[in-house]
């Protein structure tokens, strides 16, 4: 026993001095890590627990679950996490179905392929803020190109003032967030459909599969793997879908734009209500980690399928 | 051009249980710290270090908004004050010209507990917000003379009997009608609407009769309250009231019944209407006064509008024009060690001469009254007519949870405006919200 002890401690202190090196180059950057992720996240949460309200002179004192309890008892939170999920489930499906053709029309052999492939990705690269703004301009009702459009075409709602009633806002908003949002869908797919080898589509070809045929059976489960890693992506940032709205509505008409991201920008920026924005966050952060679970858990039992 | 806030965007419930303690918490403390002040005890009251005597050599930092014109006007002043006071320097903080991110800035310097700046310079509606927390110096031991002020923005800063701002320049928001199809200026709202019906009726290029700021932002509480809305900070308590149905149902006819301002007014803010306005398919427009310069200028030129611009506080249906008052202010900071200086600059930007370089070089009008003089006239001469929208300037309510209370308000303004509540409805629902709100400030 005595000799092992001693053996380990020799070898120890040997490996020991370098994983001691390790660690401390290492150092910095765990600091950093703790410092920018861990330390907001545990803090935020010990908010979420407190009545804090930063400009109320007040210090800040032990609150239990009220906060909590007044996400699901105020009339704010339900109607908001309503909008966002019909908000998340249509522009996911829009923008996956739209960035798919996207893809596969990207994916043929064109004259100025380049050139348009670099066109479409162009949206992608705009910061939300800013095409939301132009957005914003494009949907105004006498000076803007959306109806203008309209009327130029002889179509109808020409005359409409999309931004002043829920349906056409929450329109207004879709195309907003689409416009910027598919070619991300598009570029990640692309990138999926460029590994698919070409001799099996031949084969296919072969065995007489028509077009349809081929891409149900071949394309679609062979691009499942990019399409899952699209969807996580933009069914979480859809989930917290925030400067589109801030740009566009505030919210609005009344409060039939209300998204969760929103609300809580609004308890910590204009009601500097720490505590209930904590708590707000809390909730966000527990539904995108159920979201991103789903998808991992369907995802896996597909693989083995 | 200068700002008045879009920041504050929407509401919530709020928490009325604490209030009386809150309240009497505040008093308490808010109290001690004035007497404190008063009392001339300025070594340690509300957490204040030694204080650098004015004569001093010391470098102050002054926390501003402001690009273009506005930016080099302030360094201009800056300039002149540091050659009278040849012992203070003037460093310039430089604020996001976006009000809400400055808004944000100032509060995280603020609960840092941070000595600086030390002068900054506060949009109207936040002096109060600061004075709360006692982020704020009360400035009443530098005895102001607050008669020099027009009224209005002087109330801005005054919180539980200390003086917490000095105006800086004044902005309040009017109506522009175009003389060459207004021959009268109308003196009553239904004046107004017949007369830009007569307008686009006589002229089939004006687009619209009306043009205002109705989006879901800040602008459209100023609107109703420009309007003729009263929600003076004594009127909180109960906002659902016959006069402010009046205003509402006005602003949905204005749109829905009468057609005189288009359905888009429920999404524009100030730079759609200011488009309307000079491009000329509008003969009234309720804008701030930035536009006037910008109408009567030459560079660019907008025809349209050239020597064909009037500019007077809304008639207002209770026969009372209370033109909605924004503009900046300053501010000390409470942490500040160096202010007595800091007084000496803000005695020198609130001066007659002062004033009137900026007025001149930026077009901000003075808070001063009496910069208000023929050399002022000789270089701007609307600002002969500004004056008269100035007097009837009335500030929006003046409570530490303004910002709230306009989240409220802009969500009653957008529901009526796009037809999703009626006035009263709206008012019901909104009423008892921000009475709760009001409740938490303390009064």
């Amino acid at each position: 026993m005595a000799t092992r002890a001693s053996q380990g401690g020799r070898q120890y202190s040997l490996v020991g001095r370098d994983r001691r090196f390790g660690y401390l180059l290492a150092a910095p950057a765990i600091v950093m890590l703790l410092a920018i992720t861990a330390y907001p996240l545990v803090y935020n949460v010990w908010n979420s627990f407190q009545h804090n309200v930063i400009n109320s002179g007040l210090p800040p004192t032990f609150a239990g679950g009220a906060n909590y309890q007044r996400i699901f008892t105020d009339n704010q939170f339900l109607p908001a996490l309503a909008h966002t999920a019909g908000f998340t489930v249509v522009s996911v499906a829009v923008e996956t179905v739209v960035g798919l053709a996207l893809a596969l029309a990207l994916n043929r052999k064109f004259r100025g392929r380049g050139l348009v492939r670099a066109a479409v990705f162009i949206p992608w690269a705009v910061p939300t803020v800013v095409s939301a703004q132009l957005w914003k301009s494009m949907f105004d009702p006498q000076n803007g190109w959306v109806n203008y459009v309209l009327t130029a075409l002889h179509l109808p709602l020409a005359h409409t003032t999309w931004l002043a009633s829920s349906w056409t806002a929450w329109a207004a908003i879709l195309a907003a967030d689409a416009w910027r949002n598919t070619p991300f869908v598009a570029i990640v797919l692309l990138a999926g459909l460029q590994v698919i080898p070409g001799d099996i589509y031949e084969a296919a070809r072969i065995d007489g599969a028509g077009a349809w045929q081929t891409f149900t059976r071949l394309t679609l489960p062979l691009l499942r793997p990019a399409l899952m890693v699209a969807l996580i992506f933009r069914t979480l940032s859809s989930f917290l879908i925030f400067d589109v709205v801030y740009a566009m509505t505030g919210g609005g008409p009344g409060t039939s734009t209300n998204v969760l991201s929103y609300l809580n920008w609004q308890a910590f920026f204009v009601y500097s209500d720490y505590g209930y924005g904590g708590a707000i966050s809390v909730v966000l952060v527990v539904i995108a980690l159920v979201i991103a679970a789903a998808y991992v858990r369907v995802f896996r039992s597909e693989q083995v399928l | 051009m200068t700002t008045w806030s879009g920041h504050a965007r929407r509401q919530q419930p709020g928490r009325s249980r604490m209030s009386k303690q809150r309240a009497a918490v505040m008093a308490v403390a808010i109290g001690t710290v004035a007497s404190l002040a008063a009392a001339g005890c300025s070594s340690s009251g509300g957490g204040t270090g030694k204080q650098v005597p004015a004569s001093a050599k010391q470098t102050i930092v002054f926390a501003t908004q402001g690009l273009g014109a506005e930016g080099t006007a302030t360094q201009a002043a800056v300039k002149a004050f540091e050659k009278s006071h040849r012992n203070i320097k003037v460093t310039i903080l430089t604020l996001s010209p976006t009000s809400d991110v400055a808004y944000q800035q100032l509060t995280q310097r603020f609960t840092a507990g941070s000595p600086t700046p030390d002068v900054i310079t506060s949009d109207v509606i936040w002096p109060v917000t600061f004075a709360r927390p006692g982020w704020l110096a009360d400035m009443s031991k530098f005895k102001p003379d607050t008669s020099a002020f027009f009224p209005g923005q002087m109330a801005t800063g005054m919180y539980k009997g200390g003086i917490y701002a000095i105006p800086w320049f004044i902005n309040a928001e009017g109506l522009y009608y175009r003389t060459d199809l207004i021959k009268t200026p109308p003196t009553t709202t239904a004046q107004v609407f017949q007369d830009a019906r007569a307008a686009m009726k006589a002229d089939p290029k004006l687009k619209e009769g009306l043009a205002f700021e109705g989006d879901k932002y800040e602008g459209a509480v100023t609107a109703f309250q420009s309007f003729g809305g009263q929600i003076a900070s004594s009127n909180l308590s109960n906002i659902n009231t016959p006069a402010n149905k009046a205003v509402l149902t006005m602003m949905f006819d204005a749109v829905h019944k009468f057609h005189v301002a288009p359905t888009a007014v429920s999404t524009w803010e100030e730079s759609n209407v200011q488009s309307a306005w000079l491009s000329g398919q509008t003969p009234f427009a309720l804008n701030w006064p930035y536009i006037f310069a910008l109408s009567q200028g030459s560079n660019p030129a907008y025809p349209a509008v050239k020597d064909k611009t009037g500019w007077i506080p809304f008639p207002n249906p209770a026969g009372q024009p209370q033109a909605s008052l924004g503009g900046d202010d300053l501010v000390m900071n409470a942490k500040s060690t160096h202010q007595a200086a800091a007084w000496e600059f803000i005695k020198y930007l609130t001066s007659d001469q002062a004033q009137i370089a900026r007025a001149i070089a930026a077009g901000d009008p003075p808070a001063v009254k009496s910069a208000y003089t023929a050399k002022l006239y000789a270089t701007a001469p609307y600002f002969k007519q500004e004056q008269a929208v100035f007097n009837t300037a009335t500030p929006r309510p003046v409570t530490p949870v303004y910002t709230q209370i306009s989240t409220q308000l802009q969500t009653m303004i957008s529901s009526v405006l796009s037809g999703q509540a009626s006035p009263s409805a709206a008012l019901s629902t909104t009423a008892p919200t921000v009475k709760q709100l009001q409740a938490t400030a303390g009064g």
